[in-house]
């Protein structure tokens, strides 16, 4: 069993989907993440299990490797499809409360900003660290992430931009949430955006790349 | 108002695999045999829904402050700021432009994503990038060949948002412009719709000089053009 996971953990990492799948080629034909998940779930592994064994650990190998510029976007890309074919083994398990989230993350681009890659890239690897992610899509206002908030108090905010006009929306947007919801943390990001800006509109942290918000959440997490 | 209008054919920009990759940010000979077959994949749909446009217009009202490193266009007052300020001082008339790869590639690659095909759209959404700074240079090519038979020289092309030029200047720029030149929208937040376009000016002069190391000059640690140059 443990071979199985660590050959899931494996297909996840190199972002092998399924059999079918032609990527990486040096995997061609053999079981992909879909596969293994299936394989593993039969042979008696726990849901939890799988996630904490080798979906996540493979995705934050991924994200790590991603931050130190030793892979590329396609590869983080190809990870993030591998571990959703894994996924669609698990899904009836968190369904049934069996297996449990993190937490929630919700995530939006703010305000007059239309850019969706980075955010996405964020959302993907928040969810491979095992989190529930309400992407909010773009052009998002104070009013829709306060909505999505009422409705999960305790989720994680995210928000992001790439203008340095839109990065101001930030600013507004944080005030807001935070005197509503005063104890919400909020992550902040986007190409213009940094640590010290981060600061000082109030918000609780700033990561260039998905993997440091990754890092953030697993330590409010435990 | 006069201005110039291309509409250029994707082949016309000879875009081609290896390029796309190394914005992605791989070396020469480092991508997987299956990414780079996706990529010329894409490539081939890509024809079909860009709409590749650029327009520029020259304007010869213009006037320099040397001490507030501003210029004025048309009365418009222009806070370019030091960098570009000194690189194009010298111009005796700007040509102000619009480049757009239009909006179907951009909603092309948001379909696929949304649809769980993550890579497939991001490898739109970066040709998206690369189309539309390719037509920018093709149309400034044009505009070097117009202005060298009056033996006049281009600047490289500035745009807002860059070299410490502020982004929201792009408000003042499009009032240069026609509405709907070059089919492009500027939102209130200095947004251009489609997302793939760019603006910017670019300086005409006997004493101006094309510059191909301007990324030397800009002090932005995180721009990936920068980093390109630096692993090259
Ligand atoms: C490619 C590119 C373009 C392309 C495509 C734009 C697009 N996104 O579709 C083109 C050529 C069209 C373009 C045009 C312009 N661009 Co441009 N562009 C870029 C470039 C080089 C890369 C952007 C990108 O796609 N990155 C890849 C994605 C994956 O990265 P990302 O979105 O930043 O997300 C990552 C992180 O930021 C982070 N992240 C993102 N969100 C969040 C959220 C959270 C919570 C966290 C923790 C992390 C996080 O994680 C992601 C993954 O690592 C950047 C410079 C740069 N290095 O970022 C400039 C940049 C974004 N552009 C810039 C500008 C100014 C423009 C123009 C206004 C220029 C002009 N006047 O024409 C136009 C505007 C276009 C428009 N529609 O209005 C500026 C913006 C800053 C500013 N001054 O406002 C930048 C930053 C360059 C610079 N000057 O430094 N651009």
């Amino acid at each position: 069993m443990e071979d199985l996971l660590e050959k899931l953990l494996e297909a996840v990492e190199l972002g092998k989907v399924d059999k079918k799948s032609p990527y990486p080629p040096n995997l061609k034909d053999q079981d992909g993440a879909y596969e293994l998940a299936g394989k593993a779930l039969e042979q008696g592994c726990k849901p939890d299990e799988i996630l904490e064994k080798a979906l996540i650990p493979a995705m934050a190998n991924v994200g790590n490797r991603y931050s130190r510029r030793e892979i590329y976007v396609p590869q983080m890309l190809m990870s993030a499809k591998a571990m959703g074919g894994a996924m669609l083994h698990l899904k009836p398990f968190f369904q049934s409360g069996e297996t449990k989230r993190k937490g929630t993350f919700i995530i939006g681009t703010v305000t007059g900003d239309l850019h969706d890659i980075g955010k996405n890239l964020v959302s993907m690897m928040v969810e491979g660290a095992g989190w529930e992610v309400i992407d909010l899509g773009v052009d998002v206002s104070t009013e829709k992430f306060i909505k999505a908030i009422e409705e999960k108090p305790s989720a994680v905010v995210g928000l992001s931009a790439l203008l340095t006009t839109t990065m101001e929306n930030m600013r507004k947007i944080v005030a807001d949430i935070k005197t509503k919801y005063a104890g919400v943390k909020i992550l902040v990001g986007g190409a213009p955006v940094t640590m010290e800006y981060c600061k000082k509109i109030g918000a609780d942290f700033y990561s260039p790349d998905p993997q440091g918000a990754v890092n953030y959440l697993k330590n409010l997490a435990s | 108002m006069e201005s110039t209008h291309f509409q250029f054919a994707l082949s016309e920009l000879n875009l081609n695999v290896s390029q796309i990759e190394s914005v992605m940010g791989y070396k020469q000979g480092e991508s997987q045999e299956t990414i780079s077959d996706l990529i010329s994949e894409v490539l081939k749909e890509t024809e079909a829904i860009c709409n590749i446009k650029g327009e520029y217009r020259i304007l010869s009202d213009i006037q320099f402050n040397d001490v507030e490193k501003t210029i004025e266009i048309n009365h418009l007052v222009f806070q370019i700021k030091k960098i570009v300020y000194g690189l194009i001082k010298k111009s005796d008339s700007i040509a102000v432009f619009l480049c757009t790869a239009g909006e179907g590639i951009g909603i092309r690659s948001k379909k696929a994503m949304k649809e769980g095909d993550l890579l497939t759209g991001y490898i739109y959404d970066v040709i998206g990038s690369e189309i539309v700074e390719s037509a920018a240079d093709l149309m400034q090519n044009e505009l070097e060949k117009t202005v060298i038979s009056s033996g006049k020289k281009i600047t490289n092309r500035y745009s807002p948002g860059y070299c410490g030029w502020d982004v929201t200047e792009q408000h003042k720029l499009f009032e240069l412009v026609p509405s709907n030149f070059c089919g492009i929208r500027l939102t209130e937040s200095a947004l251009m719709d489609p997302i793939k376009s760019v603006s910017g000016i670019i300086g005409i002069g006997e004493n101006v000089r094309f510059n191909p190391y301007t990324c030397n000059l800009c002090d932005n640690k995180n721009c990936i053009y920068g980093n390109a140059r630096e692993k090259n």
